[in-house]
């Protein structure tokens, strides 16, 4: 009975217990750093999951009789806990900070981070998207070792270049962009993917890694991984965020200093002045008229997520907007992203990604250059009685010194794209055995730009500032691009060898169609008009054209693990590119690698030293950015007039000279780096040495002007060399409730020409036409590339004696010309003539070295990030000290000129005197006047978030940020972070001509999610 | 499934081996190449078409606006405008303060080169081309009269230039290391290259009605007896000018107004010319009404008459080509009745006066009146410059008697008396002052100063520097009201002339800069 009595208890408790199995078990997760929300748990197995909530706790109803529970999150190992009928559980997770185990995607496979010998910076989506921006390169900024972000203007859609590990060629330094495994064409930037749709952005830096890229590696490889659906319930999470963009105005001079320093140009010269300072009627403030001190940014997205053990998906949409600070202008993405993985047999595996997007630019001209020029003495609007038989776009101001209205022109200004593309990643995985299977990925790209513009009839003063007949404008663009890429792999292990061979074949094909038609004479100005069959003119146009290239590859790549202590890397490509003549058409690419991890060694024991691994690596990338054409003597037609009846007849012109001999331009890549961890990987080092020297340099020579040449030749001159080092440097820390972590880069480049063809020693480039045509811009043999170029001046004339004095040997003066408060030039030959032989090198555009700063803290329910970059040593030629501190052709200039310029009585001032004719071509030629130190720090981003506690909700994080909040520098200029975006990095870095400067932009952000 | 694999993996690289030919040939798209389009007539003819384009390009910027100033930097004319501030083309026409690094020398400088490699081409390859013989003769004429026309316009500005002949030169590496020929070596080539085109070209009335503008042995032969002239040898300008008149192909418009008309565009006098028509869609009108043109007339008030040009005129009593020549503000324009008071905005106009010869009356002015769609062809060489050019070869060549009977017929056109007494320097200096009166603002002015000497002195010594006549008659005798109130151009224009210096214009500093110095400076820029 008693026996009996103890076998009802314990049965009762059994069945208790196995109840409370079956149903529930509850828990907390923990880390070093306290309780750990957003942790995934999944019962083993099943697809029954939960999240842990903002405290770290879960609950969860068990489905199977034996339940292993499976606990994950980023930046934790993994952890699998059987049940063992506990009803409670305290975990542990153990951070895995250097990631050592992670898979990261490499070109056309994948590695564990633990396996690399190459150089790959890492940046997870996650830390990109602590800024609110359009374009994700913009967040990258310090935080990609390796990777300089150029800015060419911060308008809104703009797109920044990446520059990664300086430049080795002159034919385009963007790098390759890769998102998903499909190489995106040429010229592709950031600006289509919607930022909280990537997971992780990889960098491949070295030709090691970015050789099996072949020809189009040269300026490196960006891969970018989506964001794709977990084993689990679903969950949907949203995000918002709010902002304004603030803009800083410059100080331009008013309407009684314009004039005064109109006048004392001409009265300098000995001419009559040309204003009455007495009866000046206008006082425009052209800043305050055109633009506005704040613009928007919008940013939504909402993403669902989830999947069982057949199907992982993923949706997200989400949308952008930007505006302009113009009465017009903005941008605005709507993206649609759907990622799919069906487990189809335990063989057969599928993916299918469609990307869906919506883009709406409303264009708007860029105003700065002549807002800065424009004269403050017209006035915007022409008074009431004069505007009798003027439209609505005639009614405007004309200006004296001859910049057009910039009031005006914004109001006229019609121009809209709209762009709309279908992205479709599909790929197809089959086990033939364990170790090896084949695929093939098919990725499309089928797109489709259209750009309309109007501009209206108006007439603000005939034959100059005017359109007499409205034009309509329709340009659709359509492109289709593929990539396909089949590949087989065969992954084995040996014991400790283990091995992972890959070979493949890549076809990839662009090609673009376009259709432009265009009438005059639109009846009516209203919207409804803005079509080209609402025109009545006799001026009808159309145009349209096809471009197309192709590249087909093979490649092949081998890699090596021996004990996780020695690894051995090599990979080959073959590619053949359309670019080229038949007969260069194809190229061979090689890399080698190898890494040895000490720390894995038995010899090895010093306790604090947890990660220690050198690598070295060797590999060849190529470049075809050139033109389709390049190798071809083109025709082009225009019209001329012959006979009685005066008729058109055509006429051929050579508009292109050819090099039938073009062939690959190609880049050698020594990389040699360190990777360290500390105190269990707390402290984390990665030291990286590179050399990159390119040869058979793809060129746009310049012949001189004699020649006749109607274009630049492409040739194949000479080699450029890169070398530098990137390191960074993280550390974090947990204390109580307190967590930091602190991320830094740290990089150093330099590229040098190394030789260049024979008559082609001196490129020039950035020809300025209001200064002399002197060019400000020189790339030669021995020197960094694009470095400035002109005249070294040392200081200004205080006295005649002083330019007496200025003279050569036999006293014949340097400067006859000069006057005291003009420039001083050195005549560097000493040759006692100041011409062309003096021009010298008189800037760096390129930084000592560039760095960046993450700070990041967490406090119980609070975090905090802050992102610094800073830029060192880097000159930036200051054009617009050209207008400003001149009023040449009558340009605006800016407050103060009058005070701040040479005079007698202000004999040490830094600005020259005031003259219009400038006999001594102080602002008639390229000079180190205008090269001021570009140095700057600056904090990109400042947000600080608080994570409300409900029930319900797995997150509810509301933060503000502000971006671009303080910028520390000498520069005089709006922005030292400049870029001319019309022409190369090496013609256009670091030259200002007033492009939309960076904003600050303030921001208020909701993270929700359950 | 493995059946299956296997198939798609075999079908992949048998796919990637057969078609790498193919797939990889990706013709360019709408534009020709050299070798594809020269095996065809047409496309020869429209080459040729193309080598005309030099003469006048096809905007405002190359080389038009260019002509216009070397007019500004003439004792004819100021610059003009003056509300727009622009001491790059003041300091041209002042010869103050000359910029080697204008765009201007440059852009004229290269666009004359443009020409002659398009010349080159053709010349080059249009041997080897199965054409007809005659056409293939004539297209020869053309471009070699047209390379002599670009080496002439490019002499007569920068002294010695670089000579390239053919169209393989230019991609050889030697081509980087050419430097400046001789003037004397320059005008070889241009004499030779006239001497050609004379001997293939046909004359005017032999060439279809379609095909009228092209150049003709007259026009060559008229070029080279300029080319004489300037070369002082002045026996071949009096053969060769004569070998035009007496071909009979050209005469006397009967009327001066009828020179510069756009009623006229076939006119007798024309021996070569620029034709333009008004076309929005393909601009091939003219530019220089509207650029020489009236602010308050939607012009841009640029290369403006001088009240220094209009006293040589009324001194002759010659109101015929007065006014056709100049347009003052506030009177009617001649040969315009719909403008009876011509606003020539004093406020903004040196001189108040606009050349009449480029103005399109308001009845034949199309939309868009805008520089590039004018309907007004331009003159380059008329029956009148021959036969001052034999006029005045024929004077210093002893020959008074034929160079009196050749003034007496222009003066004849514009019933002014010629007193055929004149003799000896009277008589030289009629006919310069008949060639200033006849030709003035027609482009000539500023090189028949520099050509024209006096005791071995270049005329324009005379006109210009601090003692020059314009400039004492700017300073000391113009009364004129609205010159002397305008201000905004300076008085002194051409006070700082250097005859050591501007005798020929700087060669542009990019083209120094981009030889690295093996094309040199003319002396004292």
């Amino acid at each position: 009975m008693k026996q009996l009595r103890s076998l009802m208890i314990l049965c009762f408790f059994f069945i208790a217990g196995s109840l409370i199995a079956q149903n529930q078990v509850s828990g907390i997760v923990t880390s070093e750093m306290g309780t750990l929300p957003g942790v995934t748990i999944l019962e083993k197995g099943t697809v029954n999951g939960t999240i842990t909530d903002m405290e770290g706790n879960f609950d969860l109803f068990l489905e199977s009789g034996d339940p292993v529970l499976v606990f994950s999150m980023v930046g934790f190992a993994t952890k699998e806990v059987p049940v063992d009928g506990k009803s409670q559980l305290t975990i542990t997770m153990e951070e895995d900070i250097t990631g050592l185990q992670e898979v990261v995607v490499i070109g056309y496979g994948t590695a564990k981070k633990n396996e690399l010998t190459s150089s790959i910076s890492i940046v997870e989506g996650k830390d990109l998207n602590k800024m609110t921006v359009g374009n994700v390169a913009e967040s990258m900024q310090g935080l990609a070792s390796g990777v300089q972000v150029l800015y060419n203007g911060g308008g809104p859609g703009s797109s920044p270049k990446l520059l990664i590990r300086g430049i080795v060629t002159n034919q385009g330094s963007d790098p390759l962009i890769v998102v998903d495994g499909v190489a995106l064409p040429q010229g592709s930037n950031l600006n289509f993917l919607n930022p909280s749709d990537i997971k992780s952005i990889q960098v491949l830096k070295d030709g090691s890694a970015s050789s099996i890229y072949g020809t189009r590696a040269s300026n490196g490889v960006v891969l970018v991984t989506t964001e794709r659906g977990n084993l689990g319930k679903s969950s949907i999470s949203a995000s918002l965020s709010f902002g304004l963009k603030a803009l800083q105005q410059p100080d331009m001079a008013n309407a009684s200093e314009y004039a005064q320093v109109m006048n004392a140009r001409q009265e300098n010269d000995g001419q009559t002045a040309v204003y009455d300072l007495t009866s000046l009627e206008n006082d425009t403030d052209w800043w305050g008229e055109v633009y506005k001190d704040f613009a928007n940014v919008q940013n939504y997205s909402i993403r669902l997520n989830g999947g069982t053990e057949k199907i992982n998906y993923l949706n997200s949409l989400a949308y952008f907007r930007e505006d302009s600070h113009l009465e017009k202008g903005y941008w605005e993405r709507l993206s649609n992203r759907s990622n799919v993985d069906f487990y189809a047999t335990d063989k057969l595996f599928i993916q299918q990604d469609v990307n869906i997007r919506y883009e709406h630019w409303e264009n708007t001209p860029n105003m700065f250059f002549d807002v800065m020029r424009i004269d403050p003495l017209t006035s915007v609007y022409l008074p009431f009685d004069q505007r009798e038989n003027r439209n609505e776009y005639s009614i405007y101001g004309r200006s004296q010194n001859y910049v057009w209205n910039p009031v005006a022109n914004v109001n006229r200004s019609f121009n809209e794209s709209f762009y709309f593309g279908l992205f479709s990643n599909t790929k197809v995985n089959y086990d033939i055995t364990d170790n090896l299977s084949i695929s093939s990925r098919l990725g499309l790209n089928i797109d489709q730009l259209r750009n309309d513009w109007f501009e209206p009839k108006f007439v603000i003063e005939p034959n100059l500032e005017e359109n007499q007949r409205s034009k309509i404008s329709s340009r659709y663009t359509n492109t289709f691009n593929y990539v396909w890429n089949n590949l087989v792999n065969y992954n084995r292990r040996f014991g400790t060898h283990n091995i992972d061979l890959t070979a493949g074949l890549v076809f990839e094909r662009n090609q673009s169609n376009y259709l432009d038609g265009r009438r005059t004479d639109v009846i009516l100005s209203d919207p409804n008009f803005r079509y080209l069959d609402a025109a009545t003119g006799d001026g009808i146009e159309a145009y349209g054209n096809e471009t197309a290239n192709s590249l087909q590859s093979y490649l092949a790549r081998a890699m090596y693990n021996y004990d996780d202590r020695y690894f051995a890397f090599a990979s080959f490509r073959r590619d053949g590119s359309s670019r080229f003549p038949v007969s260069n058409q194809w190229a061979n690419f090689y890399s080698f690698s190898g890494g040895w991890k000490i720390s894995n060694e038995s010899f090895f024991n010093v306790s604090w030293i947890s990660n220690l691994k050198v690598k070295a690596g060797y590999g060849q990338v190529g470049n075809q950015n050139i033109p389709a054409s390049a190798f071809s003597y083109l025709v082009d037609s225009e019209s001329f007039v012959f006979g009685e009846d005066k008729d058109r007849v055509v006429t051929n012109y050579i508009s292109q000279f050819g090099n039938p001999s073009l062939k690959w331009e190609t880049v050698q890549d020594q990389n040699y780096g360190v990777d360290v961890g500390l105190f269990d990987n707390k402290l984390t080092l990665t030291l990286d040495r590179y050399i990159k020297e390119s040869k058979d340099l793809l060129f746009a020579t310049t012949l001189p002007l004699f020649t006749g040449s109607p274009s630049t030749i492409m040739q194949n001159v000479g080699s450029f060399k890169s070398t530098g080092w990137d390191v960074s440097l993280a550390y974090q820390q947990s204390v109580g409730d307190w967590t930091f972590g602190i991320n830094s880069t740290f990089n150093t480049n330099e590229s040098i020409v190394q030789s260049l063809a024979t008559g082609n020693d001196q490129l020039l480039a950035q020809k300025r036409e209001e200064l002399g045509n002197n060019f400000l811009k020189i790339t030669q043999v021995g020197e960094v590339v694009g470095l400035f170029y002109g005249y070294e001046t040392d200081g200004i004339f205080k006295s005649q004696t002083e330019i007496n004095s200025h003279s050569d040997n036999s006293g014949q003066l340097i400067q006859p010309s000069a006057q005291p408060g003009d420039l001083k030039f050195i005549d560097q030959n000493d040759d006692g003539i100041l011409d062309e032989k003096d021009l010298t090198i008189i800037g760096n555009p390129f930084p000592k070295f560039y760095s960046g700063l993450t700070f990041n803290m967490q406090y119980k329910n609070w975090d905090m990030n802050m992102q610094w970059y800073g830029s060192f040593g880097n000159d930036v030629y200051n054009y617009m000290k050209y207008y400003q501190t001149s009023g040449v052709g009558g340009s605006n200039v800016q407050a103060g000129l009058l005070n701040d310029s040479w005079s007698e009585q202000n004999s040490d001032a830094t600005i020259p005197r005031l003259t219009a004719l400038d006999p001594n071509r102080n602002f008639k030629v390229s000079s180190d006047y205008f090269i001021e130190d570009g140095s700057y720090v600056r904090l990109k981003n400042l947000q600080i978030g608080y994570n409300f506690q409900f029930s319900k909700l797995t997150q509810c994080r509301v933060y503000v940020s502000g971006q671009n909040l303080f910028t520390f520098t000498q520069y005089t200029g709006m922005d030292p972070e400049v870029s001319d975006a019309n022409t190369s990095v090496i013609d256009g870095l670091g030259v200002d001509y007033s492009p939309y400067p960076l904003t600050r932009t303030y921001l208020l952000g909701l993270n929700i999610s359950f | 499934m493995k059946l299956l694999s296997k198939t798609i993996f075999l079908i992949i690289v048998g796919f990637g081996i057969s078609s790498c030919k193919d797939y990889l040939d990706e013709p360019i798209r709408s534009k020709p190449t050299l070798n594809e389009i020269l095996s065809s007539e047409e496309a020869v003819v429209a080459f040729v078409n193309g080598a005309y384009d030099g003469v006048q390009e096809n905007d405002w910027w190359q080389i038009n606006f260019y002509r216009q100033i070397m007019d500004m930097a003439s004792d004819d004319c100021w610059a003009g405008n003056t509300e727009q501030s622009r001491p790059d083309i003041i300091s041209i026409a002042h010869f103050n303060n000359v910029d080697i690094g204008s765009s201007y020398f440059e852009t004229f400088w290269n666009y004359q080169f443009r020409g002659i490699t398009k010349c080159n081409v053709v010349i080059q390859e249009i041997g080897a081309l199965d054409l007809d013989e005659d056409l293939k003769q004539r297209l020869i004429g053309e471009t070699k009269f047209l390379r002599a026309f670009y080496y002439f316009q490019l002499v007569k500005n920068f002294g010695g230039v670089p000579i390239v002949t053919t169209f393989d030169e230019l991609l050889e590496p030697e081509i980087l290391e050419y430097e400046r020929s001789s003037e004397d070596e320059v005008y070889a080539l241009i004499e030779q290259d006239l001497l050609d085109a004379v001997d293939l070209l046909p004359l005017k009335s032999e060439y279809a009605s379609s095909d009228l503008g092209r150049a003709t042995k007259g026009a060559a032969q008229s070029y080279l007896a300029k080319v004489y002239l300037f070369r002082e040898r002045w026996d071949e300008a009096v053969a060769m000018a004569n070998e035009v008149i007496l071909s009979g192909e050209y005469a006397l418009e009967p009327q001066f107004e009828d020179v510069w008309n756009v009623t006229n565009p076939n006119g007798v006098e024309t021996i070569f010319e620029i034709r333009y028509r008004t076309d929005p869609t393909y601009r091939i009108g003219g530019y220089y009404g509207v650029t020489t043109g009236s602010r308050d007339d939607g012009g841009w008030n640029w290369c403006v008459p001088s009240s220094y040009l209009e006293k040589a005129f009324l001194d002759e009593g010659d109101n015929i080509r007065l006014r056709s020549t100049i347009i003052k503000h506030g009177e009617p324009v001649y040969g315009d009745p719909d403008n009876t008071s011509f606003n020539a905005s004093p406020d903004r106009n040196k001189s108040a006066r606009i050349n009449r010869k480029f103005y399109i009356p308001q009845a034949y002015r199309d939309s868009p009146y805008t520089q590039g769609n004018l309907p007004l062809n331009h003159i380059f060489m008329r029956y009148a410059d021959l036969l001052l050019i034999y006029a005045e070869a024929s004077y210093f060549d002893g020959n008074e008697t034929e160079a009196l009977n050749k003034l007496k017929m222009i003066r004849d056109r514009v019933s002014l008396a010629t007193d055929m007494s004149l003799s000896g320097e009277d008589l030289r200096d009629a006919i310069w002052k008949e060639r200033r009166l006849e030709l003035a603002l027609e482009q000539h002015r500023l090189y028949d100063l520099r050509r024209q000497k006096v005791n071995g002195e270049p005329r324009i010594n005379q006109v210009f520097g601090p003692n020059g006549s314009f400039v004492k008659y700017n300073l000391t005798e113009n009364t004129d009201q609205y010159e002397l109130a305008n201000k905004g151009e300076d008085q002194s224009k051409g006070s700082t002339f250097d005859p050591d210096k501007h005798l020929v214009w700087p060669i542009p500093n990019s083209e120094i800069i981009l030889s690295q110095g093996k094309i040199t400076q003319n002396p004292n820029y």
